[in-house]
């Protein structure tokens, strides 16, 4: 699936890219392709760069080498909702947006993550998948061809994920950016992405593409492996 | 004798000869219920009031050092019907909203110029901070110097008293917004302007609002004393104008007055601060 996408010009080519804080190099000589409607997750202990990788895509960290080409603007999920709290979730989500047609444009938003008719209430009245919502409607109204999700779903109860892996996945199929999924769950990584990758030491260490749409990208216990917990039971 | 009735309350033993816990007076109180110790709270001042008005009507107290509570009133009611009060009264509230403007203005934009660039700060915070350090009312004779002691002096007195509190407060709140939202405002692809509008100054406006409130209180004081230096008119000009010919009932009104002034100043504030914070959870009531 995701050879056919990237013949097509892909939501980011990421070449060669170096970041480095002072003499420690985080991210060393990265490459990466994600293709339009291609949903990737990446995977690794903390530490080892993602965030960071996430971050210079976004914009929000300068680059030390290498280079970024991303057809517009990325948009960002990050793991805190980060609603202004002095806007109604209408304003929340128009954020960015032009002055014409930005409340219907954000009352379709709202719409589409389940919370129509919620235009006018307040951030402090939503509930922490609600507020989540919100956040994904923010950076799905921007039409980004790229999107950027950061740990977005690491603060929810495990119920509340499951309902949202399954709006992410919707919604990602009707929009179709390039999404690239930040996390350190192995399970999440399976139920959503149709690439997985692994990265260790600042670089992509292992790939897994799935064999067919829908079907799982790798096997929880062979990225376990690659993560350096062979012996979770769970996996045996 | 009223005096010895007053103090019974505290004497709890001798209704009750066990010896008293510390649950014993909150008990009472449970019993005089939310609306009796709102009364209570009211009975004091009201009691003082009646003692003051007796002592005055008996002649213990001269009404050249403290008129009778009612003379005050009847005083109020005269000179309000001959508008000189009310003339007084407009002359001041417009030197204290004059100054506030100009000082509040000047701080406000200062603030939001020292909040937002560190090469602002360094050119221009130590200086302020320095001057600052400085009690305004100490001032007070070189702006004499300067202004004389016409309106010059009262407005200037009032902005420098007004611009502190609202120039810290601002880069405070400023700095205070959270570094996540304005993240997010880069990531959402605001402008500079846009930005400023809608996440920092709203992330700053409670700490503003607390600056607000702060002088309004101070630009009250500056007025006080720069109305009792040589003014023709206001407030302060009619307290120096009875204090001459010994109408301490004009005096008294005037301190009332005054006081009356500032608590409507802080009411006002603490409206703003509902209407402006409703989404805050510590100024607004709920929802909206």
């Amino acid at each position: 699936m995701s050879g056919a996408l990237l013949s097509r010009r892909p939501a980011v080519r990421v070449t060669g890219l170096r970041r480095a804080y002072g003499p420690r190099v985080i991210i060393d000589r990265l490459d990466l392709v994600i293709g339009r409607g291609e949903f990737v997750a990446l995977l690794g202990e903390s530490g080892c760069g993602k965030t960071t990788l996430l971050r210079a895509l976004a914009g929000l960290d300068p680059i030390d080498g290498g280079s970024i080409e991303a057809p517009g603007r990325p948009a960002v999920v990050f793991q805190e909702h980060r609603l202004l709290p002095w806007d109604s979730l209408w304003r929340n989500v128009a954020l960015g947006l032009n002055a014409a047609g930005a409340r219907q444009k954000a009352g379709a938003a709202l719409a589409e993550v389940g919370l129509s008719g919620r235009l006018d209430d307040w951030p402090r009245n939503l509930s922490g998948g609600q507020a989540q919502r919100v956040a994904l409607a923010r950076a799905l109204v921007q039409e980004p061809e790229l999107l950027l999700l950061d740990e977005p779903f690491a603060a929810l109860d495990a119920l509340t994920r499951i309902h949202m892996h399954g709006l992410v996945k919707a919604l990602v199929a009707r929009h179709r950016p390039g999404v690239m999924l930040v996390t350190h769950d192995v399970d999440e990584a399976i139920a959503l992405a149709d690439r997985i990758l692994v990265m260790r030491g600042g670089a992509i260490a292992a790939e897994h593409c799935s064999p067919e749409p829908g079907a799982p990208a790798a096997s929880r216990a062979q990225l376990l492996a690659e993560l350096g917990v062979a012996h979770d039971p769970a996996a045996a | 004798m009223s005096q010895v009735e007053t103090v019974t309350p505290f004497v709890l033993s001798r209704s009750d000869p066990a010896p008293g816990t510390l649950a014993r007076p909150r008990r009472r109180a449970a019993r005089l219920g939310g609306r009796g110790l709102f009364l209570l709270s009211w009975a004091v001042p009201v009691a003082l009031l009646a003692v003051w008005e007796f002592l005055a009507r008996q002649g213990y107290v001269t009404p050249q050092v403290l008129p009778a509570p009612s003379k005050v009133l009847a005083t109020a009611v005269k000179l309000t019907i001959s508008g000189s009060l009310l003339s007084d009264l407009g002359t001041s509230l417009l030197r204290a909203a004059i100054g506030f403007v100009i000082g509040g203005s000047i701080a406000f934009a200062l603030g939001v110029l020292v909040g937002f660039s560190r090469i602002a700060e360094a050119l221009l915070d130590r200086s302020v901070q320095m001057v600052r350090a400085i009690p305004f009312l100490a001032l007070l004779p070189l702006v004499i110097v300067w202004f004389g002691v016409g309106e010059g002096q009262k407005i200037f007195l009032v902005a420098l008293g007004v611009a502190f509190p609202i120039y810290i407060n601002t880069t405070l709140g400023i700095r205070q917004v959270d570094p996540k939202l304005l993240e997010l405002g880069r990531v959402q692809g605001l402008s500079t302007f846009t930005l400023i509008r809608r996440i920092v100054l709203p992330g700053a406006l409670p700490s503003i609002l607390t600056g607000v409130r702060y002088s309004l209180a101070t630009a009250w004081l500056a007025l006080v004393v720069a109305e009792t230096l040589g003014a023709e008119a206001g407030i302060g000009f009619l307290a120096m104008d009875a204090r001459e010919f010994l109408r301490t009932d004009v005096v008294v009104l005037t301190i009332v007055i005054y006081a009356l002034i500032g608590v409507a100043a802080d009411s006002a504030a603490r409206l703003l601060e509902r209407r402006l914070l409703a989404w805050h959870p510590n100024f607004g009531g709920t929802g909206r």
